[in-house]
């Protein structure tokens, strides 16, 4: 069977510790051409959208999830929120756990709408992000 | 540093804009960074099985690029409590020395204590490519009240 509204609710196991480390953030930073000193040395903070790099082996998850019949490739990320309780800092250790809210089907594309809640040690809450993905049923071409 | 964000601040205060050319070496350098793989942001021939016209740049490139308008503006990016944006066009990057050059801009659309909310715009080959793109900033003192200070 294919993904259906009734896998909302549908909660992954946390994916293995993330250990975030100073070279990972300046290289992040660099791709995003980003000269920020915050981001640079031993105590370095993650611009914010370093999330979406812990975030994205949990929405793996769901979109390797052998239930849901999606293909990778015709998944398109539609839009994207994230709630920061604290930023992410060099030496962090965080697990990534994902859970699917909404399924809606509109004509052959499924809207996928899934949170990634992003904690540290003791479950310590540090990040929320909230994405909403479009499968298409068929392929395009 | 934050009192000279504060000053003057109120709804309407646009944010220092940005010219930014995205490449396929920036393509290159954030699928590694970001460990995004996806081939249709390198590879012409995965792009057009997509139905794409070109190969694309990282939804979250443009994302990320786009909030330096506000991290530039207040310094500490940790001041950034939220930010959501929804990927309404893709930005074809073509294979050469140019690739696209993506225009963001921000300005203050709510001030709330010490909140501010900014929003924010990318516009490449005159069409926007980020929709409702919105940050909200926790500057950590109070924005003055301008309309109460300036009311006859």
């Amino acid at each position: 069977m294919a993904i259906t509204e009734a896998h909302a609710g549908r909660r992954y196991s946390p994916i293995d510790p993330y250990e975030v480390s100073a070279a990972k953030i300046a290289e992040f930073a660099t791709a995003l051409d980003d000269d920020n000193p915050r981001y640079r040395g031993e105590s370095a903070i993650a611009p914010p959208t370093f999330a979406a790099l812990i975030a994205s082996p949990a929405w793996n998850q769901i979109f390797g999830d052998p239930e849901l019949e999606l293909s990778v490739e015709r998944i398109v990320h539609g839009d994207q929120r994230f709630t920061f309780m604290r930023p992410l800092r060099a030496g962090d250790v965080v697990v990534a756990t994902a859970s699917i809210d909404r399924v809606r089907v509109r004509g052959g594309a499924e809207l996928i709408s899934a949170t990634v809640d992003i904690t540290g040690r003791d479950a310590e809450p540090i990040c929320t992000a909230q994405a909403t993905f479009s499968h298409a049923r068929q392929a395009v071409t | 540093m934050m009192a000279t964000v504060v000053e003057g601040l109120e709804v309407g205060t646009q944010l220092p804009p940005m010219k930014i050319r995205f490449t396929r070496e920036r393509l290159v350098r954030y699928a590694g960074a970001s460990t995004d793989f996806n081939p249709i942001h390198y590879s012409e021939y995965y792009a057009a099985r997509m139905g794409l016209p070109g190969v694309i740049a990282h939804g979250m490139l443009t994302m990320g690029t786009a909030l330096r308008v506000v991290t530039n503006w207040v310094g500490d990016p940790s001041r950034v409590i939220s930010y959501a944006v929804r990927f309404t066009r893709p930005v074809v990057v073509p294979d050469d020395t140019d690739g696209v050059e993506v225009n963001f801009s921000g300005s203050v659309s709510a001030i709330d204590g010490s909140l501010v909310t900014v929003s924010l715009e990318a516009i490449s080959d005159g069409q926007r490519v980020l929709g409702a793109a919105r940050a909200e900033v926790d500057l950590g003192v109070r924005v003055p009240h301008r309309d109460h200070e300036n009311a006859p």
